[in-house]
């Protein structure tokens, strides 16, 4: 496992700063606080209903945060946007695979490369010399991605169509074309059995080696997380109860408490099973 | 077919893409007829009001006519661009019902002015083209610009921008799509080319008066392209020549025209539900003519 690299970077590339979001009756985020060193894996656990993926929509833009804030490489992001994150460098993925079904999968791609593709008016519409010759390079760049991810086999398909795992591995490359510095994982193996599971933490290893990226990912699978994480935070009703290396996470009480059931024993048919792939 | 008949189809043909350019980006707005009425007003009043437009009075030159296109356009692109902000935070029929709401202002405005003529109108619009032929012809002109700009788009980054929006808006503005300036290009090129339409139109028609754009009017420009089909181009351009023609070709069996045009209306999305054209099809269509001509090509060689 690689060893944090706190320290090195003398400001964090993402800072969530006392987030609380509040719907309704329901306090999702209470004071929740984050640092992302530029780099790290870092793994985000908790029971269902935690407020994973409310901390998701506060950090990528979608849901703007009714206390405290997030800072980019130290300056504020209040009020950029979903749209004006992602431009920052923020990709996500989503837990329930919002692909652009009804394009074919190297469309979806193109469209992640939507700010790589900004071209004169004029020229594109009468496909000029640089026109063509810039399209031929997004359509490379989009190749190499779905290359990358295994994809380019099924580029002509309509993203619609695709089975379950490739659907989960389209969304990463869509989010990759956005040259993100920070990527956002939401529970990417869901849904995956273990084979499938070894295969995605590897992908994860090669994608941040590749696009030197930082990830922040949700993923309930604890084993899973505890192997390719260099940091961990545990979330529980709202408020971060730990944060830390996955050893140091692994044995502290609280979290045994919430995310087990208290028996600390990997009790329930998902721990037992979880237990026997990551071990 | 009679050329003033095929000239109305063309225009049919043209507000049918006016609907379909916002729908492009799963907007669905009915302020088009509103905006065709306005670009109608723009050359109704330029070329019987100024005299550097009017012509002779019967007849306008060309130069003029364009220019009360461009002003046209110009007007209805504004009006769009100024309400485009806050009606497109609208979704779906929330939208629709707002941009009906648009074109009711828009006509009461026509009808209560002290310039518009009221509800007679404006008459005596002087004509660019002696006859319907020639009007037939500069539309034609005019459809197929737009035919082709509609075609450049689905290889441009803002087509495909425009196509994220209509499948998942929320996915797209994680992507980094300025999703609400991309849906105000939208609309605003939807009025733009309504307005132009009305321009031609109000000279085509030699008068111009507040019902060209009416509720009803709205209703019959979303059936183009709900008949038509929505997702490609020439859906619309199919959809809005077809029930143009309709209820002039139906004038034979008498009062029971409008119930078959009616029946059309409703018994297109029962069989077609996509509209009448769709990928598939055209896919279909194109192989069917691959193999015609590959026939075509093999029947010299054998002997």
């Amino acid at each position: 496992m690689n060893p944090s690299p706190d320290g090195v970077v003398p400001v964090p590339l993402l800072q969530v700063e006392a987030v609380s979001c509040r719907f309704g009756g329901l306090l999702a985020l209470n004071q929740v606080s984050l640092e992302l060193e530029e780099g790290e894996i870092f793994g985000l656990i908790g029971p269902n209903g935690a407020g994973k993926t409310t901390l998701f929509n506060v950090i990528s833009g979608l849901t703007p945060p009714s206390g405290g804030r997030c800072l980019w490489r130290g300056a504020p992001t209040t009020g950029l946007g979903a749209s004006g994150l992602n431009r920052l460098g923020i990709a996500r993925t989503f837990q329930n695979l919002r692909l652009f079904e009804s394009l074919s999968v190297r469309e979806n791609v193109l469209v992640g490369l939507h700010h790589a593709a900004r071209a004169p008016l004029l020229g594109s519409l009468l496909a000029s010399g640089a026109f063509r010759r810039q399209q031929g390079q997004l359509q490379e760049r989009a190749m190499e991605l779905l290359s990358l991810l295994e994809l380019e086999a099924l580029a002509e398909q309509r993203a619609g169509d695709l089975p379950y795992g490739d659907r989960r591995r389209l969304e990463i490359a869509r989010a990759l074309a956005t040259a993100p510095r920070l990527l956002l994982l939401d529970e990417p193996a869901a849904g995956m059995n273990p084979a499938e599971k070894d295969d995605l933490r590897r992908l994860i290893g090669t994608i941040r080696a590749h696009f030197a990226l930082t990830v922040l990912i949700i993923e309930h699978h604890v084993p899973l997380m505890m192997q390719l994480c260099d940091r961990l935070a545990v979330l529980n009703f709202g408020r971060r109860i730990a944060l830390g290396s996955p050893a140091a996470v692994r044995t502290d009480p609280r979290v045994i408490e919430a995310y087990l059931g208290g028996s600390g024993g990997g009790s329930g048919a998902r721990s037992g099973g979880a237990g026997g792939d990551g071990r | 077919m009679d050329a003033a008949l095929f000239e109305q189809m063309l225009l049919g043909a043209l507000l049918a893409l006016s609907v379909y350019l916002p729908l492009r980006c799963g907007q669905l707005s009915l302020a088009t007829p509103g905006f065709y009425a306005v670009g109608g007003y723009v050359a109704a009043l330029l070329s019987t009001g100024v005299p550097a437009f009017a012509g002779s009075g019967a007849t306008s030159p060309l130069p003029a006519l364009l220019a009360e296109m461009a002003l046209g356009g110009a007007l209805a692109g504004l009006i769009a661009l100024a309400i485009g902000g806050p009606v497109l935070r609208l979704r779906g029929i929330y939208l629709a019902i707002a941009t009906i709401a648009l074109v009711e202002i828009l006509r009461v405005l026509n009808l209560n002015l002290p310039f518009t003529g009221g509800a007679m109108g404006i008459f005596g619009i002087p004509q660019p083209f002696a006859n319907a032929e020639g009007y037939v012809l500069f539309t034609l002109a005019l459809l197929a610009l737009a035919c082709w700009l509609c075609q450049r788009l689905e290889s441009l980054r803002l087509g495909r921008a425009m196509a994220a929006i209509r499948d998942d808006e929320l996915a797209a503005a994680c992507v980094g799509i300025d999703t609400p300036r991309t849906k105000l290009i939208a609309f605003v090129a939807s009025a733009v080319l309504a307005g132009v339409t009305g321009a031609l139109a109000a000279h085509f028609f030699n008068s111009w008066n507040a019902r060209a754009g009416s509720f009803d009017a709205s209703i019959t420009t979303l059936a183009f392209v709900v008949f038509g089909g929505s997702r490609l181009w020439p859906g619309p351009v199919l959809g809005g020549l077809v029930l143009t023609a309709l209820p002039e070709l139906l004038r034979p069996v008498g009062d029971l025209r409008l119930i078959l045009f009616g029946a059309v209306i409703l018994l297109g999305p029962l069989f077609f539900p996509q509209g009448l054209v769709t990928a598939e099809r055209l896919r279909w269509l194109a192989g069917l003519l691959d193999r015609g001509r590959q026939r075509g090509r093999q029947a010299p060689q054998t002997p």
